[in-house]
């Protein structure tokens, strides 16, 4: 076995090992998580909240920023509320989006189609 | 006998006037949908001064979506594509996922490898902004495309900057030995249906958006397998090291009246030294072996002008791109090549798009060719996703 072999075989173990931290870190984290699931946040409740540190993004805003990451921004009138739904969940996991991001961006579409 | 046919007549068309009248439509909470892209177009191609043109059949590729829940979906790619005067199908992905909790994600099945981000979000024909993928990416690729296993994929929000990581483990790649096709040896196969040995593969990807408008991305991807040959084969144990760098950028900027798209990938592939044989014409056979290290990039900026007035200019896209692609030397499929593309796009709704490109690359070797090898070529390309 030459040098690079062994040191191959080195950055396997590595990878390996650091992929199996990364998954007891990551479950430990997300299952200690207190907010099991998103809440939307009422429009009002937004408008009022000048007490909250910080404000939170409209359904609107994370539609015109997440979608473009990859894709230009779809019109919400293509689908109805149920096709939504569905791409809202295909989304979510395709590009990997977090479940305020994609819940906020589904109620937008859903609220402008 | 008239009676008969008529009182059916009256029942079938009384029941769907019936159904469409008083219906409430109530969304089942099952879900099937349809979704897909296609593309078609025209090729002009100049090679060392030999040309050939060609119009492109259509290639198809549905998706299809099955929501069992609100946590259980399943989702499938066909991909129908004409060529060589032959109809191709492939399974672009097949897999079936599962919302654990709000930052886990289970899937399994054949699913698209996050490894960097172009193969798993930006290569549908009307997402990426270029008719073609930049080098390093495709057939005789070093970027894995989809692998069959099972990932843990999810996002956190950080409180403005945002976290998202993959983690998975598949069948890995295998090793093509050269045994059949000898100009290949070396090559890693991705399209590994059955796994030839029991060494898998593991891999994943970080990304992080530091900034709270979703404007940047910066993603590092990582592939390992200890083994890529036949069990019991003089390669079993050859091991392979991928690892990727992404770099995504996307905002609108007032100044420049538009929207500013920048991407990057850079791909690099380790593999362990193995000896293949070569077996010259005369039907000597001899043994050789190669440092197997192969690297590709690309970059990418594209600029549509959203913010001006005129309603036709609003729909264009600018797009220029830069992709290298270098494989090992002593190699069979030794190549170094540099691609530059630019292109002309015309938007017809968000998800329709035309595309004029022009694009120069120039290829030093490549599978056995001696010299350098200039490649003019000239696309126009009509894709819609649907």
């Amino acid at each position: 076995m030459n040098h690079k072999s062994r040191d191959m075989k080195s950055i396997h173990k590595i990878t390996v090992t650091v992929a199996s931290i990364l998954v007891v870190l990551i479950t430990i984290v997300a299952c200690t998580s207190t907010k099991e699931v998103y809440t939307p946040v009422l429009e009002k409740e937004v408008a009022d909240s000048d007490q909250e540190f910080k404000i939170e993004k409209s359904g609107a805003q994370l539609w015109g920023e997440v979608c473009n990451r990859c894709h230009i921004a779809p019109s919400p009138s293509d689908y109805n509320d149920t096709d939504w739904e569905t791409i809202s969940l295909h989304m979510r996991v395709r590009a990997n989006l977090t479940e305020k991001e994609s819940k906020k961006i589904e109620e937008f579409l859903k609220s402008a189609n | 006998m008239k009676k008969l046919i008529l009182s059916l007549f009256v029942f079938v068309f009384g029941y769907q006037l019936y159904g469409q009248t008083y219906n409430t439509f109530e969304p089942s909470k099952t879900q099937f949908m349809l979704r897909g892209y296609g593309h078609t177009g025209f090729e002009y191609m100049d090679s060392n001064d030999e040309a050939e043109s060609t119009f492109l059949g259509l290639t198809y590729a549905p998706i299809f979506l099955y929501k069992h829940s609100d946590r259980l979906m399943f989702e499938a790619e066909l991909e129908f594509k004409l060529e060589g005067n032959e109809l191709e199908i492939g399974l672009e992905y097949a897999d079936v996922m599962y919302v654990l909790n709000k930052n886990i994600t289970v899937r399994a099945g054949k699913f698209l490898l996050p490894f960097g981000t172009f193969m798993e979000r930006l290569h549908p024909a009307w997402i990426n902004r270029l008719p073609n993928a930049p080098l390093g990416y495709g057939h005789d690729g070093i970027a894995p495309s989809s692998g069959i296993g099972v990932e843990l994929r999810g996002a956190f929000d950080l409180g403005g900057p945002r976290l998202n990581y993959s983690i998975y483990s598949t069948n890995g790649p295998r090793l093509n030995d050269g045994s059949e096709e000898p100009e290949e040896a070396g090559i890693l196969q991705f399209e590994n249906f059955e796994d030839n040995n029991l060494a898998k593969a593991y891999g994943g990807r970080i990304g992080i958006l530091p900034f709270s408008d979703s404007s940047a991305e910066l993603g590092f991807s990582a592939y390992s397998t200890s083994g890529t040959g036949e069990e019991d084969s003089q390669y079993e144990d050859v091991g392979a090291f991928l690892f990727a760098l992404d770099f995504s950028y996307v905002k609108p900027i007032s100044p420049l009246k538009g929207i500013v798209d920048i991407k990057a990938q850079y791909n690099n592939s380790n593999v362990d030294t193995a000896t293949f044989i070569e077996v010259h014409e005369d039907g000597d056979a001899e043994e050789y072996s190669f440092d197997n290290q192969s690297n590709s990039f690309y970059a990418q900026l594209s600029y549509r002008p959203t913010m001006v007035e005129s309603d036709f200019m609003k729909k264009l896209e600018f797009v220029g791109r830069y992709s290298d692609f270098n494989a090992p030397e002593g190699a069979e499929w030794e190549e170094a090549s540099v691609q530059y593309a630019f292109g002309l796009n015309y938007w017809l709704s968000w998800r329709s798009v035309i595309k004029l490109s022009y694009q120069t690359t120039e290829t030093e070797g490549g599978h056995g060719a001696d010299g350098i090898t200039n490649t003019d070529g000239l696309f126009i390309h009509w894709a819609i996703g649907f």
